[in-house]
Formats: C-alpha cells, sequence, structure tokens
C-alpha cells in the first residue's frame, strides 16, 4: 500500500529518540508522517540512566522504555541492529544496510559513545566500556574470573561504573586524572569528603594519576603504569573517563561538525542541512554538549515543535532550545550528592560554606556579588535542601533571608514550592500540573507519572513528586496509606465485597460497619467514598440510582442524569445503540435540539451529543426524547457508553459477520452497567477493523468462523491495543465470556481503575484472566454469570423513571426562589458555524491564534447584539 | 444586610444543595439535618460558573465542605475557605429557620 505522506527519519533509538517519537505519536504527528527509526543496538530503547539496576537482575527486562511491539502499534517503522552509514543532504537520501531511503525529515539523536583515553594496551583483553547493555553484559561476564576490577574516570559515570564492579563482589580501585573526584560538579572539598566516604566503604581511590601503559601485571591479569612511577594492579579495567558525542555519520555526510566535535544546531535544533535535527548528547548547542537526559529531552520537544509547524493545520507556536540547566541529585555509592547551578564557584562569588566532616556532611552556597541571588550550591552526605535550593535557584528570586537559613531548614518544613516551580525537569512538569491531577483524583505515583509524565525520565524527583501528592492529599482531608479516603480503610474491592457479603445496601449501614473508629459521627462521607458506594450498590442490584438513599451519594453528572459542562450547562445523550438510528429518529433529535437551540455533535461514539442544555430544560427536553422512543445513554456514568460498529456484512462487500446486529444485542445487554470506570466496546465485520475495537475495553472482530475477542484496550491519555483474548468465539460463548470479564472487573477493579490499568495490575496479566474466565480457575464464573443476568434484568432508562417521580423533577428548578432572580443573569453564548458555543469558550483564543497563522481563513465571530443573547 | 427570606424549609432536601437567590446574589444552601443548615455563595471562583449547589457535601478533617462539581476543589462551608487553594474563597451567608421558612443573610 503506498501512501502521500511525507516520509520522516529518526536515526538512534536511545533515550532521546525514543522521546521524540513518543512525543511525536502523542501530538499525534504521526497521522502527518511516515515515521522510520534506525536503532544501532538490537533492542529498542531503554533507561540508560538506571543503568546500573541492571544487575540487580541481570535483565534488561526492567529498563526497556518500550517494546517493537509498541512501535508497531503506533505505526512507526523501527529497524533495530542498523547502522546508517551516510547522508546524502542535497539529495535527501540516507544509505542504510546498503538501502537507500528518502527522506523529508531527519533527525539525528545518534547520542555519545564513551571516551577511551588513547593510553597503550587499552585494547587488552577485559578492557571495556560503560555504556550499554551489551557493555553490561560483558562486564558481568568478565567479572566472573575476575577478582578485582578498576574504573578509569573519577566522574559521575566512572562512580557509577564502580558502584557497579562493588556490586559484583571485586576489590574496585577509581582512578582518576585530576586532583579530586566529580570535578565538573563539585567543588575541591565536596570532592574530598566523597573520596573519603567512598574509602570508608573500601573502594580504593586515585586521584592525581595519569596512566601511562597497561602491561601484563604478575598477581593480577593487567598492571597500569602511572606517571609518577606508582602503578596498580588489576584483573579487568572499565574506561569511564567521559563522553564524546557521535557525530561520525554527521561528519561524513557534510553536516557542520563542531571544532571538538558535536553537530552544530541553532535554536531551533536545526542543523546546517536543511531539513536535518540534531537532538541529545550528539548536538553541539552554543559550543555546549549537554550530557544529561533533560536537556536532550527538551531538544526533542523543540524540533518536534519546528517539524510540527510545517503541518497545515498545526497551530501551535514552536519551541527554541534555550540552555537547560544541569543540576542533579543522586545516590553514589550510597553517598548523597547533589550539585545545582555554578556549583564549582566563579571569580567574585559570595558563598556561604559549611563542613561538618564528622557528620559526614559539606555544604556550600554560591551566590551573586551582592549576596542576593543563588547562583550555585554543592552538597555532599546530605541533600535534604535540594528540592528547596532547586526551586530558590530556579526562581530567580532575591533571597528574602539571609543565605545561610537556606542550610539550616528544618528537613521536615513542608516544602514552599511555588505553582510554576519546575518539579521534573526531564519532562518540565511543574508543581502545578501535579496538583490538578492530585485534586482530579490520581493519588498513585504510577497515576501521576503517567498522566503527567514527571518522575518517569531520570526519577530523580520521584520523592519530590510523592510529597506533593501527599501534601495535596492531605490538604483535601485524604488518608494517604490505604484505603479509599479518609473514611474508610478499605479498597474499592474490599467495600464490593463487604456490600455483597453482608448484604449493606445503603450508605449509612456502611458507614456505621466499616468507617474508621475515629470518623465523624456525622456519616457525610466525601466526594470520593460516596460515589465509590453508589457504584457498589448499582453493580450489585442496579436499582435506580436516584432513590432516597443514594440521590445525596451521587457525583454531579449521576445526580442530575446529564453531564456537566464547563459553563454549568449539561449535554443531553440519549442511546443510540451500535450507531443505527432510524430517519424518524434523527427527526426527531434534530426538532427537540431546534427547540432548545442545543449545540449538536456527532461523537466518536457514533451517537449525537446535544449541548447547553440548561439544567431546568433537562426534564422537558428528556420527556420529549422518550415520547419519540429514545432511552437515555448513561453518557454521565461510569458505565457503558457505547458499542461503536461498521456497516457489518449486510450492506459491506468484505463483511463477514453481522457486526451492526451483534454491536445493538450487546449494548442493549450491557447498558446501565455500573463499573469502576466508563467502559467502551466495538464490533467490527470483518478484519479490516472499521470500527477500531482494538482500542476499547472489549473489542470484537468479525471472523470467518466467529468473533475474535479483544480486551482491555483504551484510547486516551495512554493508549493502549486491546489484548486477543480468543479466538473464533460464537456469540453464545462470546457473551458468556464478555459477562465474566466485566462483572470480574467490576468487583476488583480499584477506585476508577481502566480496564487497562487493572488487567495491567494483575498478576499474571492476560493468561491469569484467561484461566479465570476460559478455565475457570477460581470456580466463580457461575456466580459472576447469575450476578450479570441480575443486573440485566433490573435495567431501567433513569430519564423514564424519574420522570414519573414528581419529587424528582423539584431538583431541577435552577433555583428554589425563581421569582426573585435579577434581571440579567443568564448564561450567554456566542454562534459560531450556526450553533451557539459559551462565550467564555476557547475557541476564541483558538480562532485568534490561527487567525495569525492565516491557516484557517478567516473566521468571523459574530457576538450577538444585547436582545439576541439567549434566556 | 437584613435577613431574607428564600423558601420554605420543606423545600431544602436532605444531605443535598439548592440554590436560592439572596439580595441578587446566587447563594448554595445545604441542608445537613440536625448539623445545621449552612450557605454560601453558589459561583465556584476557580470557574466562575453558578454550581457550588450541585456539588457533594464532605466531612474532611472536622470541617463541612462542598466539592465543586467543575474541578472538584473543596470550599469550606464555615468560612468559605477553599483547601486546595489559599487564594480562593466564597462568601459564607448566616441561615436560619423561623416559623417554616429559611431566612438568609450575607454575614457583613
Amino acid at each position: 500500500m503506498k501512501t502521500s505522506k511525507p516520509k520522516l527519519v529518526v536515526v538512534g533509538n536511545g533515550m532521546v529518540g525514543h522521546h521524540f517519537v513518543e512525543q511525536l505519536c502523542e501530538q499525534q504527528l504521526s497521522q502527518h508522517y511516515d515515521v522510520e527509526v534506525f536503532g544501532a543496538e538490537n533492542i529498542p530503547a531503554y533507561d540508560r540512566v538506571q543503568l546500573s539496576k541492571y544487575f540487580a537482575s541481570s535483565s534488561a527486562d526492567e529498563l526497556m522504555l518500550t517494546t517493537q511491539a509498541d512501535y508497531a502499534a503506533k505505526g512507526v517503522e523501527l529497524h533495530l541492529g542498523q547502522q546508517v552509514s551516510h547522508i546524502d543532504t542535497a539529495n535527501k537520501r540516507l544509505t542504510a544496510n546498503g538501502q537507500q531511503i528518502q527522506y523529508d525529515k531527519l533527525v539525528l539523536a545518534t547520542g555519545s559513545y564513551p571516551f577511551v583515553p588513547p593510553i597503550k594496551g587499552n585494547d587488552r583483553r577485559d578492557c571495556m566500556v560503560y555504556r550499554t547493555i551489551e557493555d553490561l553484559e560483558a562486564i558481568e561476564q568478565a567479572a566472573l574470573n575476575a577478582s578485582s576490577g578498576v574504573v578509569i574516570g573519577g566522574g559521575l559515570l566512572g562512580l557509577e561504573a564502580a558502584n557497579a564492579l562493588s556490586a559484583l563482589g571485586l576489590e574496585t580501585h577509581v582512578v582518576e586524572f585530576a586532583p579530586q573526584l566529580m570535578s565538573v560538579q563539585l567543588n575541591d572539598k565536596g570532592g574530598e569528603l566523597l573520596k573519603q566516604k567512598i574509602q570508608a566503604l573500601g573502594l580504593g581511590v586515585h586521584l592525581s594519576k595519569a596512566t601511562q601503559e597497561i602491561v601484563d601485571g604478575e598477581s593480577a591479569q593487567h598492571r597500569l603504569n602511572f606517571s609518577d612511577g606508582s602503578f596498580l594492579e588489576t584483573d579487568m579495567i572499565v574506561f569511564s573517563a567521559g563522553i564524546r558525542p557521535q557525530d561520525t555519520l554527521a561528519r561524513t555526510s557534510d553536516i557542520g561538525i563542531g571544532e571538538r566535535g558535536g553537530i552544530v544546531i541553532d535554536d531551533n535544533c536545526q542543523t546546517s542541512a536543511k531539513d536535518v535535527y540534531a537532538i541529545g548528547e550528539c548536538a553541539l548547542w552554543q559550543q555546549k554538549i549537554f550530557g544529561l537526559v533533560a536537556p536532550g529531552y527538551q531538544m526533542a520537544k523543540v524540533a518536534l515543535s519546528q517539524i510540527a509547524l510545517q503541518v497545515p493545520e498545526r497551530v501551535e507556536a514552536p519551541l527554541t532550545f534555550t540552555g537547560a540547566d544541569m543540576s542533579t541529585k543522586l545516590k553514589l555509592l550510597g553517598v548523597d550528592v547533589a550539585s545545582i547551578g555554578e556549583s564549582r564557584g566563579f571569580a567574585g562569588a559570595q558563598y556561604v560554606e559549611l563542613s561538618d566532616l564528622q557528620a559526614g556532611v559539606y555544604k556550600k552556597l554560591w551566590l551573586d556579588e551582592t549576596g542576593l541571588y543563588l547562583r550555585g550550591a554543592v552538597l555532599v552526605g546530605n541533600v535534604d535542601e535540594y528540592s528547596h535550593l532547586l526551586s530558590q535557584y530556579l526562581s530567580g528570586d532575591v533571597l528574602e533571608e539571609p543565605a545561610v537559613t537556606l542550610l539550616l531548614t528544618d528537613e521536615s518544613a513542608p516544602l514552599t514550592l511555588k505553582d510554576n516551580a519546575i518539579v521534573c525537569s526531564c519532562h518540565q512538569v511543574t508543581k502545578a500540573d501535579i496538583v490538578e491531577q492530585v485534586i482530579a483524583g490520581n493519588h498513585q505515583l504510577a497515576e501521576i507519572k503517567s498522566c503527567t509524565k514527571a518522575a518517569s525520565g531520570c526519577g530523580g524527583c520521584s520523592a519530590l513528586v510523592q510529597q506533593i501528592i501527599d501534601d495535596t492529599m492531605q490538604a483535601q482531608g485524604l488518608d494517604t496509606e490505604s484505603g479509599i479516603c479518609c473514611h474508610f480503610e478499605h479498597d474499592r474491592q474490599a467495600l464490593f465485597h463487604l456490600c455483597q457479603v453482608e448484604n449493606i445496601k445503603d450508605f449509612e449501614h456502611l458507614y456505621q460497619r466499616h468507617a474508621k473508629t475515629n470518623a465523624s459521627p456525622l456519616g457525610l462521607g466525601c466526594d470520593i467514598c460516596k460515589p465509590v458506594a453508589a457504584s457498589i450498590f448499582a453493580t450489585l442490584e442496579n436499582q435506580y440510582v436516584l432513590n432516597e438513599e443514594h440521590v445525596a451519594l451521587q457525583d454531579s453528572n449521576d445526580a442530575y442524569l446529564g453531564n456537566l459542562q464547563k459553563d454549568g450547562s449539561y449535554s443531553v445523550v440519549p442511546r443510540v445503540a451500535g450507531g443505527e438510528i432510524t430517519p424518524d429518529k434523527l427527526i426527531a433529535m434534530g426538532k427537540i435540539a431546534k427547540r432548545y437551540d442545543l449545540y449538536t455533535k456527532i461523537t466518536g461514539g457514533q451517537r449525537i451529543d446535544m449541548f447547553g442544555a440548561q439544567l431546568s430544560d433537562l426534564p422537558e427536553i428528556w420527556s420529549e426524547l422518550i415520547a419519540e422512543g429514545f432511552e437515555t445513554g448513561h453518557a454521565y456514568g461510569k458505565s457503558l457508553r457505547t458499542v461503536k460498529s461498521c456497516v457489518g456484512n449486510s450492506w459491506c462487500r468484505y463483511g463477514v459477520q453481522d457486526s451492526v446486529g451483534l454491536a445493538i444485542a450487546l449494548e442493549h445487554r450491557y447498558k446501565g452497567l455500573r463499573s469502576p470506570h466508563k467502559i467502551k466496546f466495538a464490533v467490527s465485520g470483518c478484519t479490516r477493523e472499521c470500527a477500531e475495537a482494538q482500542s476499547k475495553d472489549i473489542g470484537i472482530i468479525a471472523t470467518e468462523k466467529g468473533w475474535n475477542l479483544f480486551v482491555c484496550g483504551n484510547g486516551g491519555m495512554r493508549p493502549r491495543h486491546g489484548d486477543l483474548f480468543a479466538t473464533d468465539l460464537s456469540t453464545e460463548l462470546l457473551v458468556q465470556y464478555i459477562d465474566r470479564i466485566l462483572m470480574f472487573y467490576s468487583k476488583t477493579a480499584a477506585r476508577l481503575q481502566r480496564t487497562s490499568v487493572w488487567m495491567e495490575s494483575l498478576a499474571g496479566g492476560l493468561e491469569y484472566l484467561q484461566s479465570v474466565i476460559i478455565d475457570d480457575a477460581l470456580g466463580v464464573n457461575h456466580e459472576l454469570e447469575q450476578q450479570m443476568d441480575k443486573v440485566v434484568a433490573n435495567y431501567q432508562c433513569e430519564w423514564k423513571t424519574s420522570l414519573e417521580d414528581k419529587a424528582f423533577l423539584q431538583r431541577f428548578s435552577e433555583f428554589v426562589n425563581p421569582e426573585f432572580a435579577p434581571a440579567s443573569t443568564q448564561n450567554q453564548y456566542q454562534y459560531q458555524r450556526e450553533q451557539k458555543f459559551p462565550i467564555a469558550s476557547d475557541m476564541q483564543t483558538f480562532i485568534e491564534v490561527s487567525r495569525s497563522k492565516s491557516v484557517v481563513g478567516d473566521i468571523a465571530i459574530t457576538l450577538l447584539d444585547e436582545e439576541e443573547v439567549l434566556v | 444586610m437584613s435577613w431574607v427570606s428564600i423558601c420554605e424549609e420543606s423545600l431544602l432536601p436532605a444531605k443535598r444543595g439548592v440554590a436560592a437567590w439572596v439580595a441578587g446574589r446566587a447563594v448554595a444552601v445545604f441542608n445537613l439535618g440536625e448539623a445545621g443548615i449552612f450557605a454560601i455563595d453558589n459561583i465556584d471562583p476557580a470557574t466562575g460558573v453558578s454550581v457550588l449547589s450541585r456539588g457533594l457535601l464532605c466531612e474532611l478533617n472536622n470541617e463541612l465542605y462542598v466539592a465543586s462539581p467543575i474541578h472538584k476543589q473543596h470550599y469550606s462551608l464555615t468560612t468559605g475557605q477553599c483547601l486546595e487553594n489559599e487564594s480562593l474563597s466564597v462568601d459564607v451567608f448566616e441561615v436560619k429557620c423561623q416559623s417554616g421558612n429559611v431566612l438568609a443573610r450575607a454575614l457583613a
């Protein structure tokens, strides 16, 4: 299949190259380009920052950032173990493994290689480097026959390599050319303390040593002869004397290179060659190579935004690279070390120094000439102040107190980070970004990692992120230890089982019997436990959700049976099972939408949403819809939303089964099922997969012999393809499996846990789920089916039931005393593309941006005259 | 400011909120039975939308709150202070019942 999309090639599949591709897919730019990636190693991207973790398990599994299948799923072609040998920048062609590939945009993320000093004998047996997983495998292998090891290089990476050798049980030495360790980050005194601490751990540290040659040893395999006449014998040697940009490819392809290496880039990450970008450790910006992952990630974002600029309908402003902060905090050989800004000081600087060799602590702050601004810091032995100092340094604010107080901060003092303080410098995540997600209900570090990306780079900010989560939850009165909230020690699964076993059907009883002993006697609960309880009662009994016992538990959407929108109005969403709708119903919907002036939109789930309904109009709108034969679509609930389908074999030339018929049947079977999170299905009538079933919680694809069932996929922020659960099922068996899976999920998942996360949380994952559902390994299938039958039997259209209840309708008067309403209080709307939108809509900004770029063309905004304003 | 009658007591549902007009201002009124009746501004200060009466009532750290239905920030029913963001708050109103009627007035 030939497409006419332009081609984007990425050379290099390290952390930065991978980050670029990830961002590319996330921003959906992959739809505009055919993307091909070349990696020189035989495995896809892994976490090089955490490389030493490899020795804990002798496996790369934990370090992997992605898989080949991930790339395939994203539609990105990944070539592993392939060297790109030449780029013809004039004709935009590159050569990889003898093949010519045409590109439109090229991104070089070739990284760096370890520098091996030109010492005679450096190519002897068991002389190695520390860079890739292959290197680590070789080191591990060599260590089997060695009793001692030397690391040449006392910088950050060298100490990390020494840690690895020591962990492998070798007598370990570090040899450094400079008179101190970590001479890039630490000053002399900090380096001295670090040396003492490392020596105390039993490692040898040899400073100011220039190795002249490596020859045969007497007591060990090698002897290192130093220039001062001394020597050291060892069985193996690891060179870790710094990195050099991997710029060979660019060099041989006439792309501009710096005097001392590195591919020259400008602020847009563009190289000297047209449409060729360079990012990460291979790139030279203003004569600087950045040897940390965070600046590489920033460059990836910049290059991407520059490339996005050329996609016609994109309107975001492009980013530029303006340098990067190189502050770091790490634990080397068990010793805490941190450096911030100008950590080695500078001429004219003022400073504050704290040296307590007895306690093993050294700290120094560098201030500007006036003593008013923090410019750098070095901390060894205790780095408690790192976050405070980094925040002060990055803010660029004047010190409010004498600088010495920065070093006397009570470590238990709450961190007073500003909202816009960058917490995760790898992914540029601010404190406010994290707080927002915690408030939205993401309370686990893992959830915050996945939705904000904070702590998912080098991981150095994990503790700080956890602290922000805890502080925010504490502010909300939530218990951070266990349980769903401050009122219950139990998680959702335990509460579900308690309600089931003890036949508890209302919140009052649940609270009396199982709330924490110190929880308040008022028994009010909170916005976390109440909706969870409501969902559990609904899954167990499927009673009317707004009866007197349950109504005060319901989250706003369930409480008013509509989706609350940003302006306080509601959306109205009738069920359109399988996306099939009659012309009469279409006309009816259209008339109703017109009568109430509702904004209408066909959604991704194949139904029609009507927006902008006022609370007080909801009952009338719904009674008209019900009279036309509609029922509620449960768009407001954590419940089954839609079953999407393609056209199926009744019309389609390729369809092999009736996907529409099945979709409608399934939607009617499971509609109204309350679950831990919303659930979506899709049914495709053949392998062409027009319904996109593999991105749904339950996805079904027709085969010649029956149905293939995919489970636990999702779209959204973190898309996941469903796993193939079973093949060629009869319709009857298919429904049986879905009954069991959905009920098992509803009973055991955590609060607001999607099926994909739930599946990943099951020890054994897909195989375990198959053994429970297909082989009945737990012996619960009969019960699961019975429970599902009960839920199905108790289905009711919540709007229909509600409309028959006069007391219920009272809730829909916006104000209890509407007669006292001031004259002008109504929401105002503007008109756009012949429909209404809230005045405060972001659309305004969007249009302004579009205009300034003249991309979308001239769109006129018609603001209504006073008398035309909707009331 | 003087007391304003807003509605009959029987119109306040238990453990939930309703919105009412008090001297031209939109106010959220919450009936917590024995614990009392509380009233705060109905406009969510984080978004400017008049919806707090539709939020869920919460009891956190021995204090009563309503969670805004828009972005879930919590506002104290007794002080009006936002739990998550110091810079946000709403006004609190006094409420009392008199011969079956609910009366409210703004705290000076």
